[in-house]
């Protein structure tokens, strides 16, 4: 069975102008130490996907359908207290940017040893031995005299091995990262990317990774999710997905990369944006952006057709498979 | 061949001659900015009670400093697309104001077009403010939540051009509004009516408005998703194309740089540690912290050797380290590192770097 299943999710956000649904019918499954990748611009709700995990999603927003099996239990539907104990111990979250996500009135210490012991019946001195513990995994030096200082007494990149090492503190099944390095600089970035995938690796933890940047995806992940209004439009292994994108959408961001055109020629660009989510359009939501638009997409939502270990959201895939397999009965 | 034949040839090979010689001249670059000898040092010691202390019996007075630029030389030549890159903190965004004028150097000079331009006071400095505009890196925070798209972008264009009328002005907004792909008749809407993508035309139209020669662009597409940042680079690109424009391009994104740049400006710690066109720069680059930059890049193909890792992290502007300011991180160090200050050396491919691993062979 798989470690994380979530079937059919909904998230709707009740605003003054109607409920505007920011998830619709996502499913997918994670295995046990697998490394996902979710891909997508801003607004396609990767980040909602993430957060609605572990429900975490504040009000107006709200899971209005789906389920979210982990351990057989149905997330969606635990109390906050039982949630609780979900939360940051078998499931942890890393955040976006370090400096938001620490305390900066307490240490490092502190910090670690107040998550221990909202876990764990745990004296001081043990959680304090386990902390420093974590440290050590996440290459911080010397980490008996930096768990007493204060996030702003360290870097960027240090901050967020921070971070990771919180994260990793409880010994989770699954950390959810999203964007875990869009605040640092490219050297940093590779750095901590190697530490999490070494570090998952190590532990059997399994990654689900929010980022935009498909290169980072391509290196780290192992499976990947590409969404795009609130949908997933293309799920499968991630070498497929990039080496072989079949939805339009997918190939127009791959295409759009500056290391996929000519040194000073035009960049392959996609037309248009992406639209807000209280006006997407009938049919396919990338319908007015895609090259290759039919009369059906504007009509109908295209549902998943299965190629090669990939699913794909788009009729004029499910046209191509159909007349490949009329053509194989022939 | 006849007398008459051959004194044509002769001819012809002599203008031919005079063409390359012009030509070979033409392609001499002629230098837009000239950045000589720039420092630049911000005083972070707080209020006169803060900076004294009491040190042995005696009240002294301790100032300290953020070196942010230590000595840059560049020159932006006319008509290419200079990028700057580096890690958040080496000092590339400050080099991008202070040419701009809107920091003062601490030391050295800024010149456009040969006449300097740093030590000019608000009014000497309006005929190059027209010439030179720039676009900022978050679109949301530069543009004026206030005023309608079409005040933002009719503003520069009445400072600058005081004689013009009501029309003329309307015209050049609406031409402007229109080479950008912003709808003219969109004039009327606020920035937030706008998305990421769009306000950062507004903000390239604006710096387009007074018909500039020289754009600082700081980090302009950072802030943009993947398919929005193809479609603004685009946009400058054809804007360099058609207004004949020069660039200096900041950025921490190189594949940005190797698709867009025609040199590249490596900077670390407010050093500049090699600069060279950019084919030569990603084909072989030579500075030890260019490799480790390079490698780390996240690229979609995976067959390729993992990053060059380098030890520790930047250390603070506040305190410098002495000789190469990379020396720390350097795996290729040696006594002479430590010591002395490398200069840049030009290298074959037509770069130049400062590095004395370089010079000496060792790399």
């Amino acid at each position: 069975m798989a470690l994380l299943e979530v079937k059919s999710l909904e998230v709707s956000f009740g605003l003054r102008s109607g409920a505007v649904k920011a998830l619709r019918n996502i499913s997918f499954t994670l295995e046990r130490g697998e490394r996902l990748g979710l891909v997508g611009e801003s607004g396609a709700g990767k980040s909602v996907l993430g957060f609605s995990i572990l429900n975490l999603i504040s009000k107006p927003g709200r899971i209005s359908g789906g389920e979210i099996w982990f351990d057989g239990k149905n997330l969606a539907d635990l109390s906050a207290k039982e949630l609780r104990d979900v939360r940051g111990n078998r499931i942890s979250m890393i955040f976006q940017d370090p400096m938001m996500t620490l305390n900066p009135v307490l240490t490092i210490g502190q910090q670690m040893i107040e998550c221990l012991k909202a876990h764990r019946k745990i004296s001081n001195d043990a959680a304090r031995t386990i902390a420093i513990q974590k440290l050590k995994q996440v290459y911080i030096p010397s980490p008996e005299t930096r768990i007493d200082q204060y996030p702003h007494e360290l870097s960027g990149g240090m901050r967020q091995r921070i971070v990771i090492a919180i994260g990793l503190l409880m010994d989770p099944d699954i950390i959810i990262a999203d964007e875990p390095t869009t605040a640092l600089d490219v050297t940093i970035q590779a750095e901590i990317m190697e530490l999490m995938v070494e570090l998952c690796d190590r532990n059997n933890v399994a990654l689900i990774l929010i980022t935009h940047d498909l290169g980072v995806v391509s290196q780290v992940t192992q499976k990947a999710i590409v969404m795009y209004a609130g949908r997933i439009i293309e799920q499968g292994p991630t070498k497929e997905i990039i080496n072989d994108a079949q939805h339009p959408y997918t190939q127009g961001l791959m295409n759009a990369l500056p290391q996929m055109a000519i040194p000073g020629q035009r960049l392959n660009q996609i037309r248009g944006a992406m639209p807000p989510l209280q006006n997407i359009p009938t049919g396919c939501a990338f319908n007015p952006r895609c090259d290759y638009v039919m009369d059906e997409c504007t009509k109908q939502l295209p549902g998943y057709t299965v190629s090669g270990n990939c699913q794909v959201a788009c009729h004029m895939v499910a046209n191509l498979k159909k007349a490949e397999q009329t053509s194989d009965e022939v | 061949m006849s007398v008459q034949e051959q004194q044509q040839a002769s001819e012809q090979d002599q203008t031919q001659e005079q063409a390359q010689a012009q030509s070979r001249t033409e392609n001499k670059p002629e230098s837009l900015v000239q950045i000589r000898d720039l420092y630049k040092k911000f005083n972070i010691s707080g209020d006169f009670l803060d900076q004294l202390k009491f040190q042995g019996g005696k009240i002294v007075r301790e100032q300290e400093f953020v070196h942010a630029i230590n000595g840059v030389n560049l020159d932006v030549h006319k008509g290419e697309a200079l990028c700057v890159v580096g890690e958040s903190g080496c000092g590339k965004s400050t080099v991008a104001r202070t040419v701009m004028g809107l920091l003062n150097p601490s030391r050295g000079s800024i010149s456009y077009r040969g006449e300097r331009i740093d030590n000019l006071d608000d009014k000497a400095l309006m005929p190059y403010r027209k010439k030179m505009q720039m676009i900022f890196q978050n679109p949301y925070a530069s543009l004026n939540p206030r005023m309608t798209i079409g005040q933002t972008l009719m503003e520069p264009v009445k400072l600058h051009n005081p004689t013009w009328s009501a029309l003329e002005i309307r015209d050049k907004v609406h031409e402007v509004m229109f080479s950008v792909g912003i709808d003219p008749s969109w004039g009327e809407r606020f920035a937030h009516e706008f998305s990421g993508g769009q306000r950062q035309r507004i903000s390239i139209a604006r710096a387009l408005a007074v018909d500039p020669e020289f754009i600082v662009a700081d980090e302009p597409i950072s802030a943009l998703d993947v398919s929005i940042q193809a479609q603004v680079l685009n946009l400058m690109m054809d804007a360099q194309e058609k207004r004949n424009l020069t660039y200096l391009f900041i950025t921490h994104d190189l594949a940005v740089v190797e698709h867009f740049g025609t040199r590249v400006a490596v900077m670390y710690l407010g050093s500049l540690c090699e600069l060279a066109p950019t084919k030569a720069l990603f084909a072989k680059p030579r500075h030890p912290y260019t490799q480790a930059l390079l490698s780390a890049i996240p690229r979609l193909e995976d067959d390729r050797p993992s990053h060059i890792k380098l030890q520790g992290e930047v250390p603070t502007p506040v305190n410098l380290p002495s000789g190469c300011v990379f020396h720390g991180r350097c795996p290729y160090v040696n006594d002479r590192c430590k010591k002395e200050i490398p200069q840049l050396i030009a290298t074959d491919d037509g770069g130049q770097v400062a590095c004395h691993a370089v010079e000496e062979g060792r790399l």
